[in-house]
């Protein structure tokens, strides 16, 4: 089966209406997305994560690159028959009701009128929505009309929703609500990309992360893997005296007591190992050897704020992350 | 296809909840309210023997007229009139159906969907189309039978003038399209649509301006730009040609009516091909 989401090499380069200045807005970006995933798109404003998403539904076109959807060219219109689309700061016809409005996306979708009854109450319900199914949406709270708008996307029942800031507006209940939504939608093999800034929300729902910075792709991978830093480890042993952590030292390695346990940076496994090694060699005994994880925030915002980004593979070798926290210094 | 009846129903529901729809008939049928009270009628052995007009008697000299005639020039006047007032009502109508779908949070959702560029803005503009026909059927037929009733002549031709009438909102209606996709606002539409309208309407003596410029160039143009755009002045005169049949008058009846049809159609096409290629091409 040809994979949801496929994107090779996306470029887009905006033109200024003279043509004097040129942004690039995307700049080689490779994405794929599975069955059953949740793909968070992660950047700083202008990063091209909105471009990313437009260029998926056939909204604006690359520059260079393509971008299918189940195999299905993003220009042609029935690339779009198994998605469901959430924008950003969409504006649903104010005149129509949540029922209406559900019908008129419904048809658009290709749906038939028998499908659309039968689907309305229950998507209605599921999105708590149902008392005011024929309530104008100029009436709705920003929450409300967001639960809409994540309904219409799912109204055609798609296997793929592209979401952009899903839960923005929503209170907490609501946004572990729509949560848990994204979660089932990905049990039954949806493919989802998430395009949000809230990175908490990334960090609970995605499996994986792709972080965007002036265009270019600069991390993508599992959440565990990105945030995992391979060189920082907690260390809990008997035994330790100051001699030990001085030899230590020689090799490289950065150590320091801390709470009843010992940072421990170093280089790579075979460095970490020889440590080990070393420290039985000593007369201590080992307890605990576990690595540190950063906070997707932490990861983030050194990417971000990096002047170059270090290269993050999805294999789990993670970034040195104190050239990192130097350039955040 | 279920999504471009869908598309056009929205326009429709649209039209009636931001009161466009319910202003456009409203007006209308204010208008065909006080024509049906204003209008009083003597007819006496099939000839008309007085006239009152909100009441008050107008002056015939003293001679009896034939009221067959009577409703046919009343109708052909009428029919001019009407030309200008439901294309400017229609327009008035319709302009926004292209600036609001290419709204920031508004395109999104409907292009995110598996219908084509093209056929989407077509479906908008049959859509636009069908509400202006559907106003023309109500305001013409509406005048027509209070003409029957007011006078028992039956002079079915008047309802072809809708047909015209109708022909020259869809050329317009192409060009607001065309300047809806290039701006994205209804006003700019609007004001290009109704300059047009009037430019096109002078050009009618493009013969006498191209005569009275004083370079070659400047003169053709002028009778460039009179093949390019819309007849609408023309138009406006086939409507009543069109509506008095035989008792047309002759400079009106000698309308070239290939060439305006003809060129006004060409304009038409050309402004909706050019819109459809360029919101099919453009980055939203």
């Amino acid at each position: 089966m040809a994979q949801p989401i496929a994107a090779t090499g996306l470029t887009k380069i905006y033109v200024s209406r003279f043509g004097k200045r040129r942004i690039a807005a995307l700049d080689g970006v490779d994405l794929s997305v599975e069955p059953g995933q949740v793909f968070g798109l992660l950047g700083p404003n202008g990063a091209g994560k909105t471009t990313t998403v437009k260029i998926l539904l056939g909204l604006t076109r690359p520059t260079a690159g393509s971008a299918s959807l189940f195999g299905c060219p993003v220009s042609d219109p029935e690339s779009r028959r198994r998605v469901g689309y959430l924008p950003e700061g969409h504006r649903f016809p104010g005149y129509l009701t949540a029922r209406q409005t559900l019908s008129i996306f419904g048809r658009m979708s290709g749906m038939d009128a028998a499908a659309i009854r039968r689907r309305t109450p229950e998507l209605l319900e599921r999105v708590r929505l149902s008392d005011w199914a024929d309530v104008r949406v100029k009436k709705f709270s920003k929450g409300m009309t967001q639960r809409l708008g994540l309904a219409a996307a799912l109204v055609h029942d798609p296997d793929v929703l592209l979401l952009d800031e899903p839960t923005d507006g929503v209170d907490p209940v609501g946004r572990r609500e729509i949560r848990d939504l994204l979660q089932e939608q990905a049990a039954q093999g949806k493919a989802i990309l998430l395009n949000s800034h809230l990175l908490s929300e990334i960090e609970r729902t995605c499996d994986r992360v792709a972080v965007l910075r002036s265009g270019k792709v600069v991390a993508q991978g599992r959440i565990e893997d990105l945030t995992a830093d391979a060189s920082r480890y907690r260390l809990v042993a008997t035994g330790v005296d100051d001699a030990l952590l001085a030899a230590f030292r020689e090799t490289g390695a950065s150590v320091e007591r801390v709470n009843g346990h010992f940072d421990l940076k170093a280089r790579d496994v075979d460095h970490l190992n020889a440590l080990v090694d070393r420290l039985r060699a000593g007369g201590a005994k080992l307890q605990e050897l576990s690595p540190v994880r950063s906070s997707l925030e932490d990861v983030f915002v050194d990417l971000v704020r990096a002047g170059v980004a270090p290269d993050v593979k999805t294999s789990g070798d993670a970034p040195e992350t104190s050239e990192k926290k130097e350039t955040l210094q | 296809m279920r999504a471009l009846v869908a598309s056009v129903q929205e326009v429709f529901r649209e039209a009636a909840a931001r009161w466009t729809l319910v202003a456009y008939f409203a007006l209308s049928s204010l208008f065909i309210l006080v024509f049906a009270a204003a209008v009083n009628l003597d007819v006496v052995n099939g000839a008309l023997a007085g006239v009152r007009l909100f009441g008050k008697p107008i002056e015939m000299g003293g001679e009896s007229v034939s009221i067959d005639k009577l409703v046919l020039g009343f109708e052909s006047g009428f029919s001019a009139f009407l030309y200008l007032v439901g294309t400017f009502l229609a327009l008035f109508a319709t302009a926004h159906l292209v600036p609001r779908l290419q709204e920031k949070g508004t395109i999104d959702l409907y292009l995110s969907r598996p219908v084509g560029r093209v056929p989407l803005l077509l479906s908008r503009y049959a859509a636009g189309l069908l509400l202006a026909a559907a106003n023309l059927v109500y305001l013409i037929g509406s005048m027509w039978l209070i003409i029957v009733w007011k006078t028992h002549v039956l002079h079915p031709r008047f309802l072809l003038a809708g047909a015209v009438i109708l022909f020259t909102i869809s050329a317009l209606l192409a060009f607001a399209f065309l300047i809806g996709v290039v701006t994205s606002s209804t006003g700019v539409s609007l004001m290009a649509t109704y300059a047009i309208f009037f430019f096109a309407a002078i050009l009618m003596a493009h013969d006498k301006i191209s005569a009275a410029v004083s370079s070659e160039t400047a003169a053709r143009i002028v009778d460039g730009l009179y093949w390019i755009l819309p007849k609408t002045a023309e138009l406006g005169q086939a409507t009543v040609a069109l509506v008095a049949g035989s008792e047309a008058p002759e400079r009106i009846a000698n309308l070239n009516h290939l060439a305006v049809f003809g060129s006004t159609a060409i304009f038409a096409a050309a402004s909706l091909g050019l819109a459809s290629w360029l919101f099919s091409r453009k980055d939203f």
